[in-house]
């Protein structure tokens, strides 16, 4: 195959379609629907208990490490793309390769297991 | 459409959205402008024929980074921590710095000595999935070995600053 | 080549160690692959050999500079105490893994042959550093270090990767070897401009890691806020790595740049020993005078990468060797010192916190004393030597005004580190008798009787180098 950065036009065919949708969709909405304000329609939970305080309060550290870890992994699946896709030449070189990689990465996801990182609740 | 004048809109629009992202106030605005200066760098990369250069950009750099990048902001209390403003001193050594290095970089790209493409060794496919592999898991094993030490190393840094430890707070 | 095989496995069956067995036994798990890792590296010696398609070389040169690494990496070890007794707080067998990868990266950055590598090393070695720097998560300073640390240092890796891009894009190559025949054999003026930009780069990136003066602002926050036995591992491994790093890419590759880089480095060797002798004169902090001190050693090694001479190189391991041993003395004695006074005085890292240490300890006062002149390069010390080398040899290139400079300046250094031996012995104070492990003891005494012997047989390793 011999690609060619024209042949990424479709994508950004597809792309700027998906983005007019939404644009067309936005303003449709807000163009025919009825506008009826008031402190009660526009409140967050309109029929719930009053709102108290700010959405914007700290979120604990825990989020973030599993963020984090979901990171690390997805890069390592990236690296696994560039190595499926030439499976068969690389053949059992290749493999080892790949054996050593993912078997470092997977102590690394034992010790995170062990460690306690993903159990919620202690 | 010539393909420059496309390079030339796609840079313009990068800098103006990398510009944005520092002069913006508002944290998660400047976030939002930075996923947008990814896509536009990933759009260089389509240009450049490196398809999977730029899948790997929108995957790890403007998914999953930018969402740590919210994750930080929301861990701090914005309304509290309004940056100080540095001095006028500090603003204006750092813009002759870098105004420097721009001016610098500037006359030797008019020097206009760059070496052309060579042309029978030139290939179009070099940036391809297929290609790459090969270079990657052929020539750069040893770089992409070491590539799980250092994935190593982030995990368990991650897990020595990250874990909550006994008598720390807990929400 | 293998050694670097074994300290990452090592690395990651300390992570599992750390769940079954006590802290102190995985320091001296921890001391037994160091050495394992050292006789792995000596096993290479007198086979220049390329490894893993031509990106790993091995020479005497950078298997000494291996040496010279783990032998630091082992002493931060053996003054480590296990950290201490706190099971809530600290995380022995992390930290030991952290400092096996990063001793990993710093040996890529000594024999990389492939400028890839040269950057994975530095990162791998980078972020090992970031995550030590912020280890104490209670400490605000600790914390504050590692933020400024990371950001900068990354800023600066920024720097060396766009170096790195320049270079590639002039000569069309990654690896050391080819870059520096296709220097060689092309004329300046037919190189692309962006080439030199991008060797300037370079030179900036790996300045920063040696904290170079106009680079060196991150240097005394960073070394203060870290816990003190980190700080001696930074000021050791990390220095000695990149110096190697730069000495290998400057003086050897870039040789032929002479003209582009010889102004920049003379200037920047001058400022930093201006600046880190100067500023170190100031600090009531024994700790941040050590990190001026770390400055300004910088200084004496950066002046020697022009200098070109047959025994630059051993002349450098030489250095490195003799600054390593005694480094690791000062930091030592200094974590003894603080955490007995942490309780007493407010402020237990200062000179003044060392007064009377020599009444009761005078094991430490004469240890710490010992390495305050071999930093100061006096006589029957590794540390007089070691400058004796550089200047010999910088001055054999005729470079005069940069080697009188660096002179005077030590002249300087020896007011501050007197400052350290005065309050030992001659001020009044009361420190009791502090207890020391067997383990630290021993580690402590054989850098000092290392720097002494390296003082009076310069030659007895010399000569291996």
């Amino acid at each position: 195959m011999n690609y060619q950065p024209q042949d990424f036009l479709p994508i950004f065919v597809q792309l700027a379609a998906a983005l007019a949708f939404i644009v067309l969709v936005m303003v449709l909405t807000h163009a025919l629907g009825p506008k009826r304000h008031s402190a009660k329609k526009d409140d967050s939970f309109e029929c719930g208990i009053e709102s108290i305080g700010d959405a914007r309060t700290p979120i604990s550290v825990k989020y973030f490490l599993v963020a984090i870890l979901f990171v690390l992994f997805d890069l390592e699946i990236v690296f696994m793309y560039p190595w499926a896709v030439n499976f068969k030449q690389l053949a059992w070189n290749g493999f080892y390769e790949m054996i050593v990689f993912m078997g470092l990465l997977l102590a690394g996801f034992i010790y995170v297991i062990k460690k306690g990182i993903l159990t919620w609740e202690k | 459409m010539e393909i420059s004048n496309i390079w030339y809109f796609l840079s313009a629009l990068t800098l103006l959205s990398a510009l944005m992202v520092i002069m913006s106030k508002n944290p998660i605005h400047s976030v939002l402008y930075l996923v947008f200066t990814f896509f536009c760098i990933s759009a260089h990369y389509v240009l450049l024929n490196a398809q999977f250069l730029m899948a790997v950009n929108i995957i790890v750099y403007a998914g999953a980074i930018m969402v740590l990048f919210l994750f930080v902001i929301m861990m701090f209390d914005l309304k509290k921590n309004i940056p100080e403003s540095k001095s006028s001193l500090t603003k204006l050594a750092g813009s002759v710095v870098a105004g420097t290095l721009l001016v610098i970089l500037i006359a030797i790209v008019r020097k206009n000595n760059i070496p052309a493409p060579l042309g029978d060794k030139f290939n179009s496919q070099t940036g391809m999935v297929e290609n790459l592999g090969q270079v990657l898991y052929g020539e750069f094993l040893l770089p992409f070995e070491l590539v799980s030490i250092l994935f190593f190393v982030a995990m368990v840094g991650a897990v020595l600053l990250g874990k909550r430890e006994a008598g720390e707070r807990n929400f | 080549m293998t050694a670097i095989i074994a300290l990452s496995l090592f690395g990651i069956s300390n992570l599992f160690l750390g769940f079954w067995f006590p802290r102190k036994t995985i320091q001296l798990v921890t001391l037994l692959f160091l050495v394992v890792s050292m006789a792995l590296t000596v096993s290479d010696w007198n086979h220049e050999l390329l490894w893993f398609g031509n990106m790993f070389r091995t020479t005497n040169t950078s298997i000494n500079f291996s040496l010279i690494i783990q032998l630091a990496a082992f002493f931060v070890v053996a003054f480590s105490k296990a950290f201490g007794q706190d099971d809530e707080h600290t995380h022995p067998a992390e930290y030991y893994a952290i400092m096996l990868f990063s001793v990993v990266g710093a040996i890529l950055m000594v024999s990389f042959d492939h400028m890839i590598v040269l950057f994975v090393g530095l990162e791998i070695l980078s972020v090992a550093m970031y995550v030590l720097t912020g280890s104490d998560k209670r400490n605000l300073r600790s914390n504050e270090a590692a933020i400024k640390y990371f950001l900068m240092g990354s800023f600066t890796t920024g720097f060396l990767l766009f170096g790195i891009t320049l270079v590639y894009g002039a000569t069309r190559s990654f690896y050391i070897s080819n870059i520096g025949t296709i220097l060689t054999t092309t004329a300046p003026e037919s190189m692309p401009s962006f080439l030199f930009i991008g060797v300037l780069l370079i030179i900036v990136g790996l300045l920063f890691k040696v904290s170079a003066a106009p680079f060196h602002f991150w240097t005394p926050d960073v070394y203060e806020g870290a816990p003190t036995i980190f700080t001696m591992f930074m000021s050791t491994i990390v220095k000695t790595a990149s110096f190697a790093a730069l000495f290998q890419l400057v003086s050897g590759i870039f040789g032929s740049l002479y003209t582009v880089w010889v102004l920049p480095v003379y200037f920047i060797s001058m400022l930093t020993l201006v600046v880190g002798n100067i500023s170190a004169v100031y600090q009531q902090s024994v700790k941040r005078m050590l990190a001026f001190s770390s400055i300004s050693h910088a200084g004496y090694l950066i002046l020697t990468v022009s200098s070109k001479q047959i025994s630059t190189t051993s002349s450098i391991l030489y250095y490195s060797l003799s600054y390593t041993l005694a480094t690791v003395v000062a930091f030592a004695v200094l974590i003894l010192v603080s955490e007995y006074q942490s309780a007493r005085v407010e402020k237990p890292e200062n000179f003044s916190s060392f007064e009377g240490l020599a009444k009761n300890n005078p094991g430490l006062a004469l240890c710490f004393s010992i390495s305050m002149l071999s930093l100061a390069g006096i006589p029957l010390t590794a540390g007089f030597w070691g400058k004796f080398f550089i200047f010999s040899d910088t001055f054999s290139r005729n470079i005069i005004y940069p080697v009188i400079l660096a002179i005077l300046m030590s002249a300087v250094g020896i007011y501050y580190y007197f400052k350290g031996i005065i309050a030992v012995y001659l001020k009044a104070g009361e420190i009791e008798k502090i207890e020391v492990p067997t383990l630290f003891k021993m580690a402590l005494w054989a850098c000092t009787l290392g720097t002494i012997i390296l003082g009076i047989y310069p030659s007895l390793v010399k000569s291996v180098f």
